[in-house]
C-alpha cells in the first residue's frame, strides 16, 4: 500500500506536468530549418513600448520592415520603398513603395501605414530612442504608392533612423496586440514561442520579396554563454548569433564542423565617468584614469584579443570614423601625477556594473589595474536590466560603471547633458546639432570634430569595440561580417 | 487519526496564508520601479503615472495584497510588469517542466539509493559496504551544477549522444523529451541519491536490529530474504518522509539544474523575473514553490500518520 | 547489533574530517600572511598558465595566481559557514531550549513558525535577499543562516524536552531553579554535542549554497576570491582547461566532505547508538 501511495503521487506528479506542457507548435528539422543561439531573450514583441536590444534582433528585418534598412557594408539602401528622393532644402522626401505588399495579417500597405507608422512613434512610442522622430513635421499621402515626409528641418540622422525599429511599417489593423501578435510585412512571421526557451518564425507564405532560403527558423534563447557553446557543440543549434565570450573560440576553430566568423559591430565597451561627480567632473581625473588603463591588456584578457581599439564612441564602419585609440598610452606614472595635479588622494570610487559576464570580466581587469596607480574601486554588480538601469542610467547613481552601448551611431547621446554620462559641452552639442542638419560631407567633418573633442574631454574611456563573432555550421552561409544594424538579418542566411 | 490529519490541514492553511503575506511584503520592498521598467527610460512621469494605475501599485498595500491573492485563489496570478502576459497559464506552463524535472529527479535518486543503500546496510561490516558508505559521502559533496556541467561535457560535448540542453514537451516528441530529461534528471537526482542512499542504509541497519528479522533469521532465511520479507516495508516508513523533505529539496534544486540545461521551468522564470524586476511574476513564482513545500510537508505528515503503526492507533 | 560497528571506521570520519577541515582553516590562516602571489593581481602574460613552480595551480584567464586564490577562498568558504551557522544556532539554539521548557502551547506555536520558515528553502530565500538587498556573500549568509534557524530550533526543542523530563531536570524544578537557571545549567550542557554535530552538517550545506548561489550571480562579488565564483568564471573554459574548474570543484567538495565527515564522527563520538547512520 506503501508503495501504491508514492506511485499515485508521482502519478499526479506526471499527470499535471503532462497536460501543461503543450504550447508550442510542432518544429520539424528538416533542411528547410534553421536553429540559432542568442543570449538574450525578447520581454515581449513590442519594441514600441519596451526597451531592449533583443526585440529588433529577433524581429527587424525578419518579421517588421521599414522603407529602407542598413545592408551589410553599412549603407541606407531600399526595402519598402523601391526609390526616393530628396528635396533640395533637404527637408522634403518622397517615397515610392513597393507594390502589391501586404501585412501578414493579409492588409494591403499603402503610403496610409506610412504616414500611420511614422505618426504614431511620437504618439505612441516610449522607448528612449524616439525622439530621432521628433523632427518629422508631417506625412502627405500623395498616392497609395507615394508618401511625403516633410521635416521640420534638415536631418543626416533621420533617414538613417529609419533603418532601426523607428522605421518599421505596422498597419492600423495589426497593433492591438504588439506585445504577443507582431504583424509585419517581413518575410517571416511569429508561429509559436516558449518563454525561457524560443521562438519559432514561419515563413510569411505572402511574402512580396524573394523567398527566404528556410522556410522555419527556431531562436533559441540561451542566457549562459557555456550553455549556448554547449548546444551548438552538440548539435543542439546550427548557429551562434554572437559569441560573448572568447574563451571557446579555440574549441569551434579546431572543430571541422564550424565556421568562426568575426568583423565589427556598433557596441562600444564603454568605461562611463560619471561627468556630473566629483572628483570625476575634473578632466585631469579622468584623463588619469584613461591613461592608467591598459585597454590593450583588457581587450587581450576580456576577449582575447579580438575586438578593436577605438578611442572615441565610432566604429569603423561610420564614415567619420577615425583610429583614436593611441592618444592615451598605457602610461600609469602619467596617471599618478595628474592625480596628484588635480589634487585627489585615495580616491574610493564605485564600478557599478550590469551582472554580465562581459560587464564583470572588464570590471575585474579595469579594477586590479586602477588599484596599481592607487585609485581603490568597489564592484557593484547590478540586476541587467532593471537594476542598472534603473539606478545607473536613470538615476545617475554611480561614479564608473562598464557597458556595451549597442546603438548605431550613439555617440549623439553626449549631445544630451541629461544622459547618465553627465557630459554637458555646448561645443558639442554645437558640432552635434550642425553635423545633423548640414550638408553630408559637413555632417563627416563635424561628426570627426565631436569624436576628438569627447577624447580629449576622457568624457569616457572606450575600452574596446566588441567583435561580432558568428560561429556557424558549416553548412550555413551567407552570414554578414559586421553587425552594423540593429536585426539578426535573416534573409541573407542559405545553405552552402 | 482524523482529529490529527484535520488538524494538521488547518495548520497547512494557515501557514500557506501567513505565507503569502510575507511574499507579498517581501516583493513590497523590492527596489526598482516596476512601471519604469516596463516603459523604459523615456517614459514621461504622465505615462509613469498612468502605467502604475494600470498596473494597480499605486493603491495601499492592503489593497493590492487582497486584490493580488483574491485573483490568486481564482487562478488568476495577473498579467506580467514584463512581457504583458498573464502569468497563470506561463506558471502552469513551466510548473509542468519543473515537475517533469523532479520527479525525473526523484526517480534517479530512488533507482540509486534503494538497491545502494540496502547493500551498504546488508554489508555494512564489508569492505564492501564501507566503501558504498565513503562514495555516498562523496556524492553528497558535490555541487549538483557541478555534476550537470562535468554530464554535458562528456555526454553532449565530447560524445554527442544526448543534448546538452533544452525542452522538447513530451506530446511534441518523445523521444526528445526523453533524451533531453536525462542528464537534468541525473544530475539532480545523482546527489539526491547520494544523500537517500545513506538514509535507507540506516533504515535497512535499524530494521535488521529488530527482534522479528532476527526470529526470521533464526528459522533460517537468509538476511536478503529475511529483509525483504519482512524488513524493507518497516524501513520504507522513515524513507518516505526523508523523501518528502527530499521532494522539497528537489523542487529548489531544479532551480540550479534548470540554468545549467536551460530548461524553461519555474527555475529559470524565476531568475528572469528577479533580474528584470517582474515583481508580480516573482511573487506567483514564489508563492508557487512555497506552497510546492507546504504541501510536501503536508502530505508527509499526513502519510507518517497513516504509516507509522504506533501513530495509526491514536 | 549497530554497536558492534567497529571503532576504527568511526574514527576514520572524524580523523579524516577533522584533517580536511584542518586544511580548510590552514589555509584561510596562513592566506592572512602570505600567499605565494596577490590573488587578485590581473596579469595579461600570464593567462592561462599550466601547472608549475611558481604558478602551482596554474593561472586562470586573467593571470591570477589559482592556487593564491584558492587559499583566499577559503577564508570566504569559512566566513559564508561561521556567519550562516551563526546565525542559525545563536538564533535557533534559544528558540528551541525556549520553546522546550515553556509552557506547551507557546513551544507548539514557535514550532509552527519554524515549519513556515521551512516553507521558504535557503536558495529561494538567498535569491529573494539577493534582489531585495542587493547579490554579496553577506546577503546569501544571511539568507542561508535564517533558513537553517528550523534545524537548529527543533534540535534544541527535542533535546530539551528530553532533558527536561530527566530526574536531575525534575529536581531542579522543585527546588524552584528558573528556567534560564535550568537551561544554562543542565540543558545546553546536555545538548551542545547535538548541535555541535548539526553546526558540522549546516557548515557544510552553506559552502555547498554558497557554491550554488556564486554560479547563479548571487553570491560573493567579484573580485573576492570564492571557490564558487571561481567555478563560475572557469566553466567556458571547461574543454580547453578543465584544470580552471576542476581545482574548485575539488576544494569545494573536499571542504563539503570534510565538515559532514566531522560531523558525523562527531555524533558517533556522542552517541554510540547512531552510530550505524553515517
Amino acid at each position: 500500500m506503501r508503495a501504491r501511495l508514492h506511485l499515485a503521487a508521482l502519478a499526479v506528479l506526471l499527470a499535471v506536468s503532462g497536460c501543461s506542457a503543450g504550447s508550442t507548435a510542432s518544429v520539424s528539422s528538416g533542411p528547410d530549418t534553421l536553429s540559432v543561439g542568442f543570449t538574450a531573450e525578447p520581454a515581449n514583441f513590442d519594441f514600441t513600448h519596451s526597451d531592449g536590444a533583443a526585440i529588433p534582433q529577433a524581429l527587424l528585418y525578419n518579421v517588421y520592415e521599414g522603407l529602407v534598412k542598413l545592408d551589410a557594408q553599412g549603407k541606407i539602401v531600399p526595402l519598402l520603398a523601391k526609390s526616393w528622393t530628396v528635396s533640395p532644402d533637404r527637408k522634403t522626401y518622397d517615397f515610392q513603395l513597393q507594390p502589391g505588399v501586404k501585412f501578414s495579417n493579409g492588409a494591403p500597405f499603402t503610403a496610409a501605414d506610412v504616414k500611420f507608422s511614422l505618426m504614431r512613434v511620437k504618439t505612441d512610442w516610449t522607448i528612449s530612442i524616439k525622439s530621432a522622430m521628433d523632427v518629422v513635421d508631417h506625412v502627405d499621402v500623395v498616392s497609395p504608392d507615394h508618401a511625403r515626409v516633410v521635416l521640420s528641418k534638415p536631418s543626416n540622422g533621420w533617414l538613417f533612423s529609419l533603418t532601426s525599429r523607428l522605421g518599421a511599417m505596422f498597419s492600423p489593423t495589426g497593433v492591438g496586440d504588439l506585445a504577443n501578435k507582431p504583424i509585419g510585412t517581413g518575410p517571416y512571421e511569429v508561429a509559436s514561442r516558449r518563454r525561457g526557451d524560443s521562438i519559432v518564425l514561419k515563413e510569411n507564405p505572402a511574402y512580396w520579396g524573394r523567398k527566404p532560403a528556410y522556410s522555419t527558423v527556431v531562436l533559441k534563447y540561451i542566457a549562459d554563454p557555456t550553455a549556448l557553446d554547449n548546444a551548438l557543440l552538440s548539435n543542439g543549434i546550427d548557429v551562434i548569433s554572437s559569441l560573448t565570450s572568447a574563451d571557446s573560440i579555440p574549441q569551434f576553430q579546431g572543430d571541422n564542423r564550424f565556421n568562426v566568423i568575426q568583423g565589427t559591430t556598433n557596441s562600444e565597451v564603454t568605461l562611463a565617468f560619471n561627468n556630473r561627480r566629483a572628483p570625476l567632473n575634473d578632466r585631469r581625473v579622468r584623463q588619469a584614469l584613461t591613461y592608467a588603463i591598459d585597454r590593450k591588456a583588457v581587450l587581450d584578457l576580456v576577449f582575447n584579443g579580438r575586438g578593436t581599439l577605438i578611442g572615441s564612441m565610432v566604429p569603423p564602419t561610420d564614415p567619420w570614423y577615425e583610429d583614436l585609440s593611441k592618444v592615451y598610452p598605457y602610461d600609469p606614472a602619467r596617471a599618478r601625477q595628474l592625480l596628484a595635479q588635480a589634487g585627489v588622494k585615495n580616491l574610493d570610487l564605485r564600478l557599478r556594473i550590469p551582472n554580465l559576464p562581459y560587464a564583470v570580466s572588464a570590471a575585474e581587469v579595469v579594477q586590479s589595474q586602477l588599484a596599481d596607480v592607487g585609485v581603490r574601486t568597489t564592484i557593484e554588480p547590478l540586476d541587467f536590466p532593471a537594476v542598472w538601469l534603473k539606478q545607473v542610467f536613470t538615476d545617475d547613481d554611480y561614479e564608473l560603471s562598464i557597458i556595451q552601448h549597442v546603438e548605431a551611431r550613439d555617440i549623439t547621446t553626449f549631445g544630451k547633458p541629461s544622459y547618465y554620462w553627465g557630459y554637458d559641452s555646448p561645443r558639442v552639442q554645437q558640432l552635434l546639432a550642425e553635423a545633423d542638419s548640414g550638408t553630408p560631407q559637413q555632417q563627416v567633418t563635424d561628426m570627426k570634430q565631436v569624436a576628438r573633442q569627447l577624447n580629449t574631454d576622457a568624457a569616457a574611456d572606450w575600452l574596446f569595440l566588441f567583435p561580432n563573432v558568428i560561429v556557424a555550421k558549416k553548412k550555413v552561409t551567407g552570414f554578414a561580417r559586421n553587425q552594423v544594424s540593429e536585426s539578426f538579418d535573416l534573409t541573407g542566411l542559405r545553405p552552402a | 487519526m482524523t482529529a490529527r490529519v484535520a488538524r494538521r490541514l488547518v495548520i497547512f492553511v494557515v501557514s500557506l496564508f501567513v505565507a503569502s503575506i510575507v511574499v507579498f511584503l517581501f516583493m513590497a520592498v523590492l527596489p526598482g520601479d516596476p512601471a519604469q521598467v516596463a516603459l523604459g527610460v523615456n517614459a514621461t512621469p504622465e505615462l509613469l503615472a498612468k502605467t502604475r494605475a494600470e498596473f494597480g501599485i499605486d493603491k495601499p498595500m492592503v489593497t493590492q495584497y487582497l486584490s493580488w491573492i483574491g485573483g490568486v485563489l481564482h487562478g488568476d496570478f495577473g498579467h506580467s510588469y514584463v512581457t504583458r502576459e498573464a502569468i497563470g497559464p506561463q506558471l502552469l506552463d513551466r510548473l509542468g517542466v519543473t515537475l517533469w524535472l523532479v520527479g525525473a529527479g526523484m526517480v534517479v535518486a530512488l533507482v540509486i539509493a534503494v538497491p545502494v543503500g540496502t547493500f551498504a546496510a546488508v554489508r555494512h561490516r564489508k569492505a564492501a559496504g564501507a566503501a558504498v558508505s565513503g562514495l555516498s559521502q562523496i556524492g553528497v559533496a558535490v555541487p549538483a551544477f557541478l555534476a550537470g556541467i562535468i554530464l554535458v561535457q562528456i555526454f553532449a560535448v565530447q560524445l554527442r549522444w544526448l543534448p546538452s540542453g533544452g525542452w522538447t514537451p513530451p506530446n511534441q516528441n518523445a523521444g526528445e523529451f526523453v533524451r533531453g530529461l536525462i542528464l537534468p534528471a541525473l544530475s539532480l537526482g545523482l546527489v539526491q541519491g547520494a544523500v537517500l542512499t545513506r538514509y535507507v542504509r540506516s533504515a535497512v541497519l535499524d530494521t535488521l536490529g529488530q527482534d522479528y528479522l532476527r526470529t526470521a533469521r533464526s528459522k533460517g532465511l537468509l538476511p536478503g530474504q529475511a529483509l525483504r520479507r519482512h524488513g524493507l516495508r518497516n524501513a520504507s516508513v522513515p524513507v518516505v518522509t526523508v523523501l518528502g523533505l527530499q521532494l522539497a529539496t528537489l523542487l529548489i534544486g531544479a532551480v540550479v539544474v534548470e540554468r545549467v540545461f536551460v530548461l524553461p521551468g519555474l527555475g529559470s522564470m524565476l531568475l528572469d523575473a528577479v533580474s528584470s524586476r517582474d515583481l508580480l511574476t516573482v511573487q506567483g513564482i514564489v508563492l508557487v514553490l512555497v506552497t510546492g513545500v507546504l504541501l510536501v510537508n503536508f502530505v508527509v505528515d499526513v502519510l507518517y500518520t497513516v504509516l507509522d503503526p504506533r501513530l495509526r492507533g491514536s | 547489533m549497530t554497536t558492534l560497528t567497529p571503532v576504527r571506521s568511526r574514527d576514520t570520519s572524524l580523523v579524516v574530517g577533522a584533517i580536511l577541515v584542518a586544511l580548510v582553516v590552514l589555509a584561510a590562516l596562513v592566506s592572512f600572511v602570505w600567499t605565494p602571489h596577490d590573488p587578485v593581481q590581473v596579469n595579461a602574460s600570464d593567462r592561462l598558465l599550466g601547472f608549475s613552480g611558481s604558478h602551482l595551480f596554474g593561472t586562470d584567464k586573467f593571470g591570477r595566481d589559482v592556487f593564491s586564490q584558492i587559499m583566499v577562498g577559503a577564508r570566504t568558504t569559512l566566513y559564508v559557514g561561521v556567519v550562516a551557522v551563526g546565525i542559525a544556532a545563536l538564533i535557533g539554539t534559544p528558540l528551541g531550549v525556549l520553546a522546550g521548557l515553556a509552557p506547551r502551547w507557546f513551544g507548539e506555536f514557535v514550532m509552527r513558525v519554524n515549519d513556515l520558515v521551512l516553507a521558504f528553502p535557503a536558495l529561494l530565500l538567498a535569491i529573494m535577499f539577493g534582489a531585495v538587498f542587493g547579490a554579496d556573500t553577506l546577503t546569501a549568509m544571511v539568507a542561508i543562516g535564517i533558513a537553517t534557524i528550523p534545524s537548529f530550533a527543533r534540535l534544541a526543542r527535542s533535546g530539551t524536552l528530553q532533558v527536561a523530563s530527566s530526574e536531575f531536570v525534575l529536581a531542579a524544578r522543585a527546588a524552584g531553579r528558573s528556567r534560564t537557571n535550568i537551561a544554562a545549567r543542565h540543558v545546553l550542557p546536555n545538548i551542545s554535542g547535538l548541535l555541535i554535530v548539526q553546526s558540522s552538517v549546516s557548515f557544510a550545506i552553506a559552502v555547498l549554497a554558497e557554491a550554488a548561489l556564486s554560479f547563479l550571480g548571487f553570491g560573493t562579488r567579484p573580485p573576492t576570491p570564492s571557490w564558487g565564483r571561481m567555478l563560475q568564471e572557469s566553466q567556458d573554459l571547461l574543454t580547453s582547461y578543465p584544470r580552471l574548474a576542476l581545482v574548485p570543484g575539488i576544494a569545494i567538495a573536499l571542504a563539503v566532505l570534510g565538515f559532514n565527515l566531522l560531523g558525523d564522527g562527531l555524533r558517533d563520538r556522542l552517541d554510540p547508538r547512531l552510530a550505524a547512520r553515517t
